[in-house]
C-alpha cells in the first residue's frame, strides 16, 4: 500500500498548517514519507488506512486533548509516538508519556533533535541484531554474562542499580517517566517515592559517567524523567 | 445602630431586666432551654429555697418544744430566722417564711399550745415585725440579685465582644474573620448563626461558614430584611418565622444580614439578648463595611498598577519583539543569495533571533502565570546537579563565554522544590550574570545545606562589576533592567526567580560576592527524605 516501501511514513497530526508545512520539510528531506491530519478524529482515520511507522502528535489539537487520542490508539496499536507540546506544559507531557507515548519534543524544537529523537523511535521497533554486548561511552554491557566494565575493568552493581541500567537500555534514547521507572523498579506502590529513584540514579552516574556535574548518556528532563543517550553525538 | 425597631416595644417584660427574680415564674419557665446556655435565665431552684424555708421553721420547732423558756423567746428566735432567710432567699419564700413562723409560733409555741391562740397586742407586733422584715429583706435580696444578674449579663457581653473583637483582630481574609464571626456568634448564643452577602450579581449568598443553613423560605425572609434595612424573622413584625434576620447597616445601606436561628421554644427575646445579637450585628457590619472599602482601594490600585504595567510592558514588549522579528524578516528575505557564505551567516542570524524570541515568551509566560495567581510548585525530590545541569543546558550559548565552575559537596542530599521552576530560576540567574559581565568572566555556582540543617542554599556568583548599589532596592521588581543592561530582556528575570522562590516556599536575596561580583542567594527549606530500600550486592 506505501507508496515507497523503502521510506518509513510519518503521520503528522497537528492543527497549525505551518508546523505540518515545516514538519513535511524537514522529514521529506531527510527520507521520510509524510501525512498529515488536522484533527484527532482524521488522524486516526490515518492510522486505520495507511499505518504509519511513526506518529507525531500535538498535544492541543482542536477537537479533543491529544492524550485522549493516544489513549485510545494505544488499545489497539503500538505504533511509535511523538508528542509535541508547548512551553509550560509539563504536566500534560507527563500525561502523555504514561499514556503510552514514546518521546517529546517541546515547540518550538531544532530540526536536529526532531531527527534524533525520531531515529531512536523507529530504531527502537526494528532491533538491532540481538546482541549480547552493549556498549555506550567508555562501558561496556554484557547482557548475557550480567557484567558491566569500563575500560576494560569490571563494575560493580548492586541487583537495582543493574536492572535501572537494563531498563534504560532497554528503552535507550527514550524518555521515561518517573512513574514508569518507579512502578518496573519498585513496583506500583512506589510511583511517588522519587527519592529511591533520584538516589540510584546518582549511585549509577557515579559509577558510569565521566562527569557527575555534566553528565552524559544519563540525562535528566526537568520535572518529567530520565533519557539515556547510547551515544549523545546522535542526539543534537 | 439607629434602626426603628417596632418590636422592641411590644416585647413582654424582659427575664433578665434588673426586677425580674421577683417576677412570676410565667415568664422565666418559658426561656428555659434545654443546651441552650445563653437563653436560660439562671434558675436559683424555687423549690429548694421553699424546702429550705420550711425545713428551718420545722427544725426550729421540734428542736425548741421541750426547753423549758418563755414562747417570747421563740418568736424572736423566728424574727432573726425571718431576717436570715430574707438574705437566703428570694421575695416569694421569705414571705412564705413569715407566714409560716407566724403560724407555727402560734400553734405550737403560744399557749395553750397545740391551739390557736388570740393574740395580745405585744404578739401582734410580733408577728407584723415578721412581715415587715420578710417584706424589706426580701426586697433588697432581690435588689442584689437583679444587679448581680444585670453585671453577669454585662460581663458576658463584653466577653462576648472582646472574643468577637479579638477573633477580628486575628483573623486576616474577610473569610476568616466571616468564620471567626460566626463561630462566636454560634458559641455565644448556642444556636446557629449565618451571614449572608450578596455576590457579584447582587443575589444574597451564605457565607460557607454559617451554621444556619437557610431553606428558600429563610432566604426570602432575609432578602426582605435585607431590601428594607430593618430586622425581620422572629420577634419583629416582618414574617415572623423561625430565624431572626439583621442587616448589616452601614450609613443607612445594608451591607448583608445576619441570621440567628432562635431554639424553637424561645418565644421572646429580652432586651439584653436583643441587644447583644444587635451589637454582633453592628460589629459584623463593620468588618464587611471594611471589607469593601478595602477591597475597592485594591481594585483601584490594581487598576493603576495594571494600567502602568501594561504602558510598560507595550513599550518594552514591542521593542523586544521587534528587534528579532526585524532580524528574522530580512534574514529570511537575503536567504534566497547563492553566496554560500552570506547563507551560513544568514542561519546563524536567525538562530540568535529565535533564541531571543524563545526567551522573551518564556520570560513573559512565567511572569504571566506568576501574577495570575496560578502558578503551584510541584515540588518532588530533587539531585541538584540535575538542576544546575538543565540550567546549564537552558542558559545555553549564554554563558558558552564565560567560565562555569560548579561546587557541590559530594555528600550533598536530595532536597524537595520544583524541578522545572529551579531550572527557570537557576537558568535566569545564568543568564542574568552572562548578560552584566565581560565575556571571560567566572560565574560559579555552590550547593550545601546550612548549618543546622535546616535549608538548602544555592549561591550563583561571579567576578564581574556587582550589583550597582542604586538599583539594589528595585533589584527583584518587574520591568526593572540593570542601567548598564544592553540590549536584550524586558527585565523580567529576577522578578521571575523571586516569585518562583517564593512559589516553593523559598527565597532569594543579592549580594556582594567574596570576587567583588555579583552574589544571588537561593534559599529552600531543607528536611530529609524517607529511607530508601535497600539493596543486595
Amino acid at each position: 500500500m506505501k507508496p515507497d516501501a523503502a521510506k518509513p511514513e510519518v503521520l503528522v497530526i497537528d492543527d497549525e498548517p505551518q508546523i505540518r508545512r515545516l514538519l513535511r520539510l524537514i522529514l521529506e528531506e531527510d527520507g521520510y514519507a509524510v501525512r498529515e491530519a488536522e484533527t484527532g478524529k482524521a488522524g486516526q482515520g490515518e492510522i486505520l488506512r495507511h499505518n504509519p511507522d511513526a506518529i507525531i502528535l500535538d498535544l492541543g489539537l482542536p477537537d479533543e486533548p491529544g492524550v485522549d487520542v493516544l489513549r485510545r490508539l494505544r488499545e489497539w496499536n503500538a505504533t511509535p509516538v511523538l508528542i509535541l507540546s508547548v512551553f509550560g506544559q509539563e504536566g500534560s507531557k507527563v500525561a502523555g508519556l504514561d499514556a503510552g507515548a514514546d518521546d517529546y519534543l517541546t515547540k518550538p524544537f531544532g530540526e536536529a533533535e526532531l531527527l534524533a529523537r525520531l531515529r531512536a523511535l523507529l530504531r527502537r521497533i526494528k532491533p538491532a541484531v540481538a546482541a549480547s554486548k552493549f556498549r555506550f561511552g567508555r562501558c561496556e554491557v554484557d547482557l548475557a554474562a550480567r557484567r558491566v566494565t569500563r575500560d576494560g575493568h569490571t563494575l560493580h552493581l548492586t541487583t537495582t542499580e543493574y536492572a535501572l541500567l537494563r531498563l534504560f537500555i532497554t528503552h535507550r534514547d527514550k524518555v521515561l517517566t518517573h512513574r514508569q521507572i518507579l512502578r518496573e523498579l519498585w513496583g506500583p506502590k512506589a510511583e511517588g517515592q522519587t527519592h529511591y529513584l533520584r538516589t540510584y540514579m546518582l549511585r549509577l552516574r557515579r559509577k558510569l559517567e565521566d562527569d557527575l556535574e555534566a553528565p552524559r548518556h544519563f540525562q535528566t528532563e526537568s520535572g518529567v524523567g530520565y533519557r539515556f543517550l547510547s551515544d549523545p553525538a546522535d542526539a543534537a | 445602630m439607629t434602626v426603628p425597631m417596632p418590636w422592641k416595644d411590644v416585647a413582654a417584660p424582659p427575664a433578665g431586666a434588673p426586677g425580674a427574680a421577683a417576677l412570676p415564674t410565667r415568664a422565666k419557665a418559658k426561656r428555659i432551654i434545654p443546651g441552650s446556655e445563653y437563653w436560660k435565665a439562671r434558675k436559683t431552684s424555687a423549690a429548694r429555697e421553699y424546702a429550705e424555708v420550711l425545713g428551718v421553721v420545722a427544725i426550729v420547732a421540734v428542736v425548741g418544744w421541750s426547753a423549758p423558756v418563755s414562747y417570747h423567746v421563740f418568736g424572736y428566735l423566728y424574727l432573726l430566722m425571718v431576717i436570715a432567710l430574707s438574705l437566703r432567699v428570694g421575695r416569694w419564700p421569705v414571705l412564705v417564711a413569715a407566714v409560716v413562723s407566724a403560724l407555727t409560733w402560734n400553734f405550737v409555741f403560744m399557749p395553750p399550745r397545740m391551739s390557736f391562740s388570740v393574740l395580745d397586742v405585744d404578739d401582734t407586733l410580733m408577728l407584723g415585725s415578721y412581715f415587715f422584715a420578710a417584706l424589706i429583706g426580701g426586697q433588697l435580696t432581690a435588689r442584689i440579685r437583679a444587679q448581680e444578674r444585670h453585671e453577669r449579663q454585662r460581663e458576658q457581653r463584653a466577653t462576648a465582644f472582646l472574643h468577637l473583637t479579638r477573633a477580628l483582630a486575628e483573623a486576616r481574609t474577610m473569610d476568616a474573620a466571616a468564620a471567626a464571626a460566626l463561630r462566636q456568634a454560634d458559641d455565644l448564643f448556642s444556636a446557629r448563626t449565618a451571614l449572608l452577602l450578596p455576590d457579584e450579581n447582587g443575589s444574597l449568598t451564605a457565607h460557607p461558614a454559617g451554621t444556619f443553613r437557610l431553606g428558600e423560605q429563610e432566604r426570602a425572609v432575609a432578602a426582605v430584611a435585607w431590601a428594607r434595612g430593618q430586622p425581620a424573622g422572629r420577634g419583629t413584625e416582618i414574617l415572623p418565622g423561625d430565624g431572626l434576620y439583621l442587616p448589616l447597616l452601614r450609613a443607612g445601606q445594608a451591607l448583608g444580614v445576619f441570621a440567628v436561628q432562635l431554639p424553637p421554644e424561645l418565644t421572646e427575646l429580652s432586651t439584653a439578648q436583643r441587644d447583644l445579637i444587635e451589637g454582633f450585628a453592628a460589629q459584623i457590619a463593620l468588618l464587611v463595611e471594611h471589607e469593601q472599602l478595602r477591597a475597592a482601594g485594591e481594585r483601584e490600585k490594581l487598576l493603576e498598577e495594571s494600567d502602568r504595567l501594561h504602558r510598560t510592558l507595550l513599550d518594552s514588549v514591542s521593542h523586544e519583539l521587534k528587534t528579532p522579528l526585524a532580524v528574522l524578516r530580512s534574514a529570511g528575505e537575503k536567504l534566497t543569495t547563492d553566496d554560500p557564505d552570506r547563507r551560513v551567516n544568514l542561519a546563524g542570524e536567525i538562530r540568535t533571533a529565535t533564541r531571543r524570541l524563545d526567551h522573551l515568551v518564556a520570560n513573559l509566560l512565567n511572569q504571566t502565570r506568576l501574577e495570575t495567581g496560578r502558578l503551584e510548585a510541584q515540588l518532588d525530590w530533587c539531585d541538584v546537579r540535575d538542576l544546575i545541569g538543565a540550567a546549564r543546558r537552558a542558559a545555553g550559548d549564554a554563558v558558552a563565554a564565560r567560565t562555569l565552575k560548579i561546587e557541590v559537596p559530594p555528600d550533598m542530599p536530595l532536597f524537595l522544590a520544583d524541578a522545572v521552576l529551579m531550572e527557570h530560576v537557576m537558568a535566569n540567574l545564568l543568564f542574568n550574570a552572562a548578560l552584566h559581565t565581560p565575556i571571560g568572566t567566572t560565574i560559579r555556582v555552590t550547593a550545601g545545606l546550612d548549618e543546622e540543617h535546616r535549608c538548602v542554599r544555592l549561591e550563583v556568583a561571579d567576578n564581574g562589576p556587582g550589583i550597582p548599589a542604586e538599583i539594589n532596592a528595585t533589584l527583584f521588581q518587574k520591568f526593572q533592567r540593570g542601567p548598564a543592561a544592553r540590549a536584550g530582556g524586558l527585565g523580567l528575570g529576577l522578578s521571575i526567580v523571586r516569585g518562583f522562590m517564593e512559589a516553593q516556599h523559598g527565597q532569594v536575596s543579592a549580594g556582594r560576592s567574596p570576587e567583588g561580583g555579583a552574589l544571588f542567594t537561593l534559599q529552600l527549606p531543607y528536611a530529609p527524605h524517607g529511607a530508601v530500600p535497600g539493596d543486595e550486592t
